[in-house]
């Protein structure tokens, strides 16, 4: 059955004894695009900008506004990180438009982010209120629930990564089953849903909830 | 034995009311308060959005759990 396939992975090529699945490649690709695109963007900047400078202006700012909302003056080193997270994850989860499967249909890549998302979270909490101000952070609003904000440390990257691993997962599937059952003009809808809409809808909620994170670490 | 493995797939989905009856309070509620006050309808979208992202997260939970079940039994 479809099933058990879409689940798994192909192997693209091995390096010795190192296996490289289908998905990095796509990664791979995915980061080059968006490197290549980043730098034909920003050359000759100019005071009085052009016109492909106004869009990029006004995506960058954008970006910057709905992070800097929530985390203010004193979390603004963090924007960059969660701008080119955001950007990741649109592309990734609308390469699907080009009949590239996305690499986000992966647990792998997803879990590899959530852990990347708390890993900076705690770290930042630890730069910023020392390793005793950490600690006690866990008894904050009443000490009598440290053990659900000591399992939140678990909770927080399993709900991030599953969110996201079910969207892309269950948009892939039901493509499939829409694709084999009427194959002229529902993909066509199905797509524009998947793609575009919810590829977008679960970037933006990733990284507003680690921006949720860093801003209750930060405080 | 695989009526078993059915049975409890189509219950696992059940996690999809949860989300649908939340969702439709939520987005109820933000309709409520858009008539109240249109200016602020920007922020309220924003927060709707969001709300409904995070509530469509358990239904997606349920979903895994009856993909596993139906792949682990073929």
């Amino acid at each position: 059955m479809d099933l058990n396939e879409e689940l798994s992975y192909k192997i693209a090529f091995s390096i010795g004894p190192l296996q490289v699945p289908q998905y990095v490649v796509i990664t791979w690709g995915i980061m080059a695009f968006l490197v290549i695109f980043s730098i034909l963007m920003t050359r000759n900047l100019k005071l009085v900008p052009g016109k492909r400078q106004v869009v990029i202006e006004g995506l960058v700012s954008f970006l910057y506004k709905l992070y800097y909302d929530i985390l203010g003056e004193k979390g603004k080193r963090y924007i960059p990180y969660l701008g080119s997270v955001c950007i990741f994850l649109a592309v990734a989860d609308g390469v699907g438009l080009l009949g590239i499967s996305p690499p986000t249909r992966n647990l792998n890549v997803t879990v590899a982010l959530a852990i990347l998302a708390i890993l900076l979270v705690q770290i930042g909490g630890i730069q910023t209120k020392g390793v005793g101000g950490w600690l006690r952070g866990f008894g904050h609003p009443v000490p009598v629930i440290a053990p659900m904000n000591i399992l939140d440390l678990f909770t927080r990257p399993l709900s991030l990564s599953l969110r996201l691993f079910g969207n892309v997962l269950g948009g892939v599937i039901i493509m499939a089953l829409l694709d084999s059952a009427i194959p002229i003009g529902v993909p066509l809808i199905g797509s524009a849903y998947f793609d575009i809409f919810d590829g977008l809808l679960q970037a933006y909620v990733f990284t507003f909830l680690t921006s949720l994170y860093l801003q209750e670490a930060i405080e | 034995m695989s009526g078993l493995i059915a049975l409890g797939a189509a219950i696992a989905v059940f996690t999809g009311i949860g989300a649908g009856v939340g969702i439709g309070i939520a987005t109820g509620k933000a309709s409520e308060s858009i008539a109240r006050q249109p200016e602020a309808s920007g922020s309220i979208t924003r927060v709707l959005i969001l709300g409904c992202a995070l509530a469509e997260a358990t239904a997606i939970y349920g979903l895994l759990v009856g993909l596993m079940i139906v792949i682990r039994a073929l």
